[in-house]
């Protein structure tokens, strides 16, 4: 297992073979659960994603890495449909399979919501994310004419976030109750929401009441008095994603 | 009696062909599908072996036609376009093949795409792309720059 290392001479430090550079790569060995990032792979993610940044210079804001490898585009919401009909139908790209959609709530920013649309290639085994932002009244273009799987994740991003999609076949709730108002996942929605169901036995049917907790919602402090990662001491906490230089020579 | 009869269709269940074997039950995808998955007996292939994707009995036409859809919808972006440029290099390179190459079995080999009407199946999902570009003009500079902190993670 030393053998196949880097061989000492090269690196110049001390020929000790229990240096912790060593151990370290010896430990990564060990470890098949912990996904191993191929250069190749990414450098040519990375080409691919200039490459559609040039394509789509109207819509593509930021080509950036999301934890190593995961290349992500973050367009303008105008350009959802043709950024996706460009992934799906370009011949270098031909990433004709939607994986998912789904939306983040952040509300601290003046477009609360994201649009977030996963993609994969079955011909060049890629994934791609194509993220778009919104808030909570402007519309986002449905991805149906695109993509025919959209349909029911919209219909999700839309009962559980309220996010509208323009020329969606049939866009109402899936996943919560008739006559249910509010949307779920949005940040400012109690964890226990406002309305509780329950069987009444005198009416003999279902009722709905405005829930009542028995106690009052403890928040707990779970934190450790020990640290946690050793190993990301120095990390900084927006170092998961890299941006991609869309014109790496031209600016200087 | 019944046992008699059993073995009777035992008998006879081996020596019909495969296309007259009684089937297990009645998929309707093969029903709704009959007419379009027939191929003609002269064709080197009977089936893709993908759901849902029928033989084409004649790729060249049909791969010349989207092709040359797909140059003319480039047609109407400007020239210095790096779409238009890139794809028109392929497309024009996937013609002459087709233009030359006559044996089906060749063309995919040269292509190195899957079979043909996948070939045919990645052109289609090309011209929809390319109308797509032109309606929406996506030449054009930059839209709308994001909001100051709209993608900043974390978001202090």
């Amino acid at each position: 297992m030393l053998r196949r290392l880097v061989p000492l001479a090269s690196r110049g430090a001390s020929a000790a073979p229990f240096s912790s550079a060593a151990t370290t790569e010896a430990a990564q060995e060990k470890k098949p659960t912990i996904w191993k990032i191929d250069e190749k792979t990414r450098d040519k993610l990375a080409n691919f994603g200039r490459y559609a940044a040039q394509c789509l210079p109207k819509f593509v804001q930021q080509v950036q890495f999301a934890a190593g490898d995961e290349l992500e585009l973050l367009i303008h919401p105008t350009g959802v449909v043709p950024v996706l009909s460009f992934l799906k139908g370009n011949h270098s790209a031909q990433f004709t399979n939607l994986t998912f959609i789904c939306g983040v709530d952040v509300p601290a920013r003046q477009n609360r919501f994201e649009v977030v649309y996963s993609l994969f290639s079955v011909r060049f085994n890629a994934r791609i994310r194509v993220r778009t932002y919104t808030d909570e009244v402007a519309p986002i273009e449905s991805a149906t004419p695109v993509f025919k799987g959209a349909n029911w994740f919209e219909r999700e991003v839309y009962d559980m976030y309220g996010v509208w999609f323009n020329n969606h076949p049939d866009l109402r709730r899936i996943l919560t109750d008739y006559g249910f108002e509010g949307h779920p996942f949005r940040k400012d929605f109690p964890l226990s929401g406002y309305n509780e169901v329950r069987y009444d036995p005198e009416l003999k049917r279902i009722v709905y009441e405005p829930s009542e907790l028995a106690q009052e919602f403890r928040k707990f402090d779970l934190e450790s008095p020990w640290e946690q990662f050793p190993a990301f001491r120095n990390e900084s906490m927006a170092a998961a994603y890299e941006k991609i230089e869309l014109n790496p020579t031209e600016k200087k | 009696l019944e046992m008699s009869s059993l073995g009777n269709r035992l008998l006879s269940f081996r020596s019909l062909s495969t296309s007259s074997r009684l089937p297990m039950y009645n998929n309707p995808y093969i029903a709704r599908f009959k007419e379009r998955s027939l191929v003609s007996d002269g064709h080197h292939k009977k089936s893709t072996g993908l759901t849902g994707l029928f033989v084409n009995e004649h790729p060249h036409r049909s791969l010349s036609v989207v092709y040359s859809r797909i140059l003319k919808a480039l047609g109407q972006m400007p020239k210095d376009y790096a779409y238009r440029t890139f794809t028109e290099q392929i497309v024009k390179r996937r013609l002459a093949l087709v233009q030359t190459e006559t044996n089906i079995q060749e063309l995919e080999q040269k292509i190195g795409m899957g079979q043909i009407e996948e070939v045919i199946e990645q052109a289609e999902y090309e011209l929809e792309a390319c109308r797509s570009i032109v309606e929406s003009k996506a030449w054009e500079p930059l839209v709308e720059e994001a909001p100051k902190n709209q993608w900043t993670w974390p978001i202090a």
